[in-house]
């Protein structure tokens, strides 16, 4: 936001700044234009001038001349002059005075001409008449005979004439000596006298004019005004220049400025971008490669090798230590396996996998590389401040297609395998078709449910010593749509991680009571796992179901399923408890194996043990087994338990649990679970 | 061809030193415009009466001027002065005897304004051709204007002003080198020098380049009082003080001077000798002087010639 206003700041004041730089350009363009005319224009006139100056001397110079070239350079002048006049400059307030002074020099050329006219009016007829005199003095030779003073006169007045007019100056004529008079009878000297006279007395006369105008003509002060306009307007100018220096320089100081903040923005948006596509492509945390460029890479390589490393309980350790030391954890690791795995790239795929590839590498060097790495990091102190931490990966190697899901699963499987660190990937694991086959488990659960054929099998629990079946256990199947009877393991784990475990369990407790109720002459387990316990829910659901059927439930037990460690052995007294109360009966189901411990015994009210099927089904050839019942047997009698052997398979186990004195059996021996209790409770052993 | 060279640089040096130069032959006009003119300058429409048309005091066939002392204007009435010729003009350097106007265009305005010409205001001009069907697509076809402007009707009449040009006289042809003049004319051409008539008279309009006073040497008297450059000027210098008129188809021009008081050529040459030179010449030489005078004449304009 803040981003898009500069840049909108930075656009307007280029689109300004751009707009002055081409108002400032037509401004100064325009400006040097007029000024290069105006000064043009005056040049010319001062040329016109000077060159009319030079006319006029021409003129009063030679006795007769072609005048047109005065007229044509009047015309020139005067044409320029409005030339001049018409400059915009002079419209402008700074050149006032120039323009007063262009007025006024309109006024002096005018005059000048005014001159020049009287001027060659008056030259003409002085011209003429000393053309004419001298004609005349030069046409009367008879004189030199005649009257030689007068000749003499003569050629003296013309001579005061002549430099009159040369030396341009009235005093050669102040002498009034310019008119011949003789008392010569002459008629011929007479008649010279009087034509001489009539065009002196017309020189005198008129010569006064006639410098007067020359003098003002060649005194004429128009060039010095056209000089002195240019040299002011020059003057003028230089301060608008000047000016112009100043606006272009500050224009270019905010068209640098606005370059600089767009060059500016420009790099702080590449940063910024970077640092965007910095965070789109690597982990912030570990500064790794993140997961997106994994992917990205994998894409680009046609035979790539995934390995990906798993921290094992990682969540553990940032619930035990804070976030804080598991996330520095993390970076340690990162270090570490960069620091194993040099020159190649490292990427963090979650919170607590890494991983990374390889290319064109024969399995055995990724299973050589994957040890090493488990090895390195298992043996590694990761020390933080006063804490030492040792951790445990999982490594999985994979190069079939895909390459990541493949890996994934890989992981998935290793972790449930506590003795294995490394693995790798290969097609009949198979992991991809029970995923698949997962889906359609949950799917047949699911339509079961809907179908109402979730239903309990019961398997006849037979009393040794009197050959009779007292009790059976129901056991959970789904009956396909085509008939076939699914047995537990297919379903049973999957469905625990679904929703529809709470209904299965739901539906056994109903349907047993159910058959408990049809069947008043035996008692009936259910079987409950410890974990189930914890779980309030359903819990509530099996109490709500045994407070509605009280006097049922009096016959039908739970057996308690062992799993791993039980952490709230209050808990299950609780659960115990409350089944006593119902007159429910609690059994312990595969006792002797896996997690089963003779603690339970002291802690919990524990009224029936059964024996686990590994020990059973193995008492005819294996003494330490044999030997394990007995000592099974012999601790429940103690203890004034009641026992269940399980897994009879021939009469043979039968025999001998009868004969060690085991009360209640049960097996395939005597029969396999049944959709339906028996009603004749009678068999031979 | 280095003979050929030297002949014309010699040629040309001539020419230089000439005070009088001949007419160009080419008038250098817009042909179009100048036809529209001249139908303009021949039509008395441009008269409030229309009893007057430019032609009827300026005769483009004889001499260009009047041969009356005074021309009839609007409503019969008479001018004050003599009407100068209109041939040439364009080589004034200014216009009307006293020469209060400096170029054609402002020449053309007067008479067609002046109450004892044509007195025709500008406006009631437009109106009269913008309703003629003929002015209006002439000036159309010409001035790209639908409606037509007084200073459009000016310039036309100005551009055949400008074609009113009168070459190839016989004295331009001498001066050319072409043809030589007789001894008569020669003599008479060189006594127009000798006088000082040149003074004045010289230029390519051998004249009307200058001011002058009529009777600078001795006082020239009129029965009339004549619009003299003093009326401009209120100077007392500028008494009797006309432009110099050219002396270009002279011959034609009768009756001369200002005041029209010079009947024939030969009486013009013995007054102007008088009074402007204050001298007295010899029939012979006023016969000379005439018989140069007369190879003045000119061509008659190209532009009359076509339709």
């Amino acid at each position: 936001m803040r981003l898009n206003r500069s840049i909108l700041i930075v656009l307007l004041i280029g689109i300004i700044s751009s707009i002055a730089i081409i108002y400032f350009y037509l401004l100064q363009r325009e400006f040097t234009k007029n000024h290069r005319e105006f000064l043009i224009s005056t040049n010319k006139l001062k040329h016109s001038q000077s060159r009319l100056n030079y006319l006029i001397l021409e003129n009063s110079v030679y006795a007769y001349l072609n005048q047109d070239e005065i007229k044509d350079k009047i015309q020139e002048l005067l044409d320029e002059y409005k030339n001049l006049k018409k400059s915009t400059l002079l419209k402008d307030k700074t050149y006032k005075n120039i323009d007063k002074q262009v007025i006024s020099l309109k006024e002096k050329i005018d005059s000048n001409l005014e001159n020049i006219e009287d001027y060659l009016m008056f030259n003409a007829g002085i011209k003429n008449s000393l053309l004419f005199l001298t004609r005349h003095v030069e046409n009367s030779e008879h004189l030199k005979v005649n009257d030689a003073k007068i000749f003499i006169h003569a050629n003296y007045i013309l001579k005061h004439f002549y430099d009159t007019k040369r030396i341009q100056d009235l005093i050669y004529l102040e002498n009034d000596r310019f008119l011949l008079e003789s008392n010569s009878k002459d008629k011929q000297v007479q008649e010279f006298i009087k034509k001489f006279n009539i065009h002196s007395t017309f020189l005198a006369n008129h010569f006064k004019q006639y410098i007067n105008s020359a003098n003002y003509v060649l005194n004429n002060d128009v060039y010095d005004s056209i000089v002195s306009i240019t040299t002011d307007f020059s003057k003028i100018a230089l301060k608008d220049f000047k000016a112009l220096d100043i606006f272009a320089f500050i224009l270019f100081s905010i068209f640098i400025l606005s370059l600089s903040f767009i060059i500016f923005l420009l790099y702080s948006y590449i940063q910024k971008n970077q640092a965007l596509k910095h965070s789109l492509t690597y982990d912030q945390l570990t500064d790794l490669y993140n997961r997106k460029a994994l992917e990205h890479k994998l894409a680009k390589i046609s035979k790539p090798t995934i390995l990906l490393i798993n921290i094992d309980g990682f969540k553990n350790i940032n619930d035990i230590y804070g976030n804080q030391i598991g996330d520095s954890l993390l970076i340690k690791i990162a270090r570490l396996i960069e620091k194993d795995l040099p020159n190649i790239n490292i990427f963090r795929l979650g919170g607590d996998e890494f991983g990374t590839i390889f290319e064109d590498i024969t399995e055995d060097e990724v299973l050589k590389i994957a040890n090493n790495l488990e090895k390195t990091i298992s043996k590694h102190n990761f020390i933080f401040d006063n804490l030492k931490l040792n951790i445990s990966v999982s490594i999985v190697t994979n190069n079939i297609f895909p390459i990541l899901e493949n890996a994934d699963l890989t992981l998935k499987l290793l972790k449930q395998n506590p003795n294995k660190r490394v693995m790798k990937y290969t097609d009949d694991l198979n992991l991809k078709k029970s995923v698949q086959e997962n889906m359609k488990t949950v799917e047949i659960i699911k339509s079961a449910i809907a179908d109402d054929r979730v239903i309990p099998y019961f398997q006849p629990i037979v009393n040794l010593q009197t050959s009779k079946i007292e009790k059976y256990e129901a056991l959970v199947r789904i009956r396909l749509e085509d008939g076939t009877i699914l047995s537990p393991f297919k379903f049973l784990e999957i469905s625990k991680k679904s929703s529809y475990y709470h209904e299965i369990t739901k539906i056994m407790i109903n349907k047993t009571i159910q058959t408990a109720k049809e069947f008043p002459q035996y008692r009936f387990s259910l079987n409950i796992s410890m974990l189930d316990i914890l779980n309030e829910q359903l819990v509530t659901m099996l109490f709500d179901c045994f407070e509605k059927n009280k006097d049922t439930v009096s016959r039908v037990d739970i057996e308690l399923l062992e799993s791993e460690f039980l952490e709230d052995t209050k808990k299950v007294q609780e659960f115990i408890d409350k089944l006593h109360s119902y007159g429910s009966k609690i059994l312990i189901d595969d006792f002797g194996s896996g997690y089963s411990n003779f603690s339970y015994f002291s802690n919990l009210e524990i009224d029936i043990v059964k024996i686990d099927g590994s020990i059973v089904s193995e008492i005819v050839n294996n003494k330490t087994k044999l030997h394990i019942l007995k000592t099974i047997y012999q601790f429940t009698e103690g203890m004034n338990k009641t026992n269940i052997a399980e897994y009879v398979e021939s009469r043979e186990i039968a025999l001998i649990l009868k004969e060690v004195g085991i009360k209640y059996a049960q097996g395939y021996y005597f029969s396999q679970p049944l959709p339906k209790p028996l009603n004749d409770s009678k068999v031979i052993i | 061809m280095f003979k050929l060279l030297i002949f014309i640089s010699i040629i040309i040096n001539l020419y230089a030193n000439e005070p009088i130069s001949p007419i160009p032959l080419d008038s250098g006009i817009d042909i179009e415009k100048a036809k529209l003119g001249k139908i303009l300058f021949f039509d008395t429409i441009l008269s409030k009466d229309n009893s007057t048309a430019c032609v009827s005091c300026h005769d483009v066939f004889q001499g260009g001027a009047d041969s009356n002392i005074v021309s009839k204007g609007f409503n019969g009435m008479s001018g004050n002065i003599q009407s100068p010729t209109v041939l040439n003009a364009r080589y004034n350097f200014k216009q009307f005897w006293n020469g209060r106007v400096d170029t054609l265009s402002e020449q053309v305005d007067g008479p067609i304004h002046n109450p004892v010409e044509h007195n025709l205001d500008s406006k009631l001009l437009e109106e009269r051709l913008n309703n003629s069907k003929l002015y209006k697509e002439l000036f159309l076809n010409i001035y790209k204007k639908f409606n037509i402007e007084y200073k459009d009707i000016v310039d036309a009449i100005v551009e055949f002003e400008k074609g009113l040009i009168t070459p190839n006289s016989k004295f331009d042809k001498y001066l050319r080198g072409e043809i030589k003049l007789t001894k008569d004319e020669k003599n008479g051409y060189k006594l127009f020098k000798q006088y000082g008539c040149i003074t004045c008279h010289n230029g390519i309009n051998i004249g009307s380049n200058s001011f002058q006073k009529m009777g600078t040497f001795i006082e020239y008297e009129s029965k009339n009082s004549y619009p003299d450059k003093e009326a401009i000027t209120n100077k007392k210098i500028h008494h009797n003080v006309f432009k110099v008129p050219t002396l270009r188809n002279i011959n034609l021009t009768a009756p001369y001077f200002h005041d029209g008081a010079a009947k024939t050529l030969k009486e013009a040459i013995s007054i102007m000798a008088k009074h402007n030179l204050g001298v007295e010449l010899s029939d012979d030489e006023i016969a000379d002087l005439t018989l140069f005078l007369i190879t003045l004449e000119g061509d008659k304009p190209k532009i009359l010639e076509s339709n």
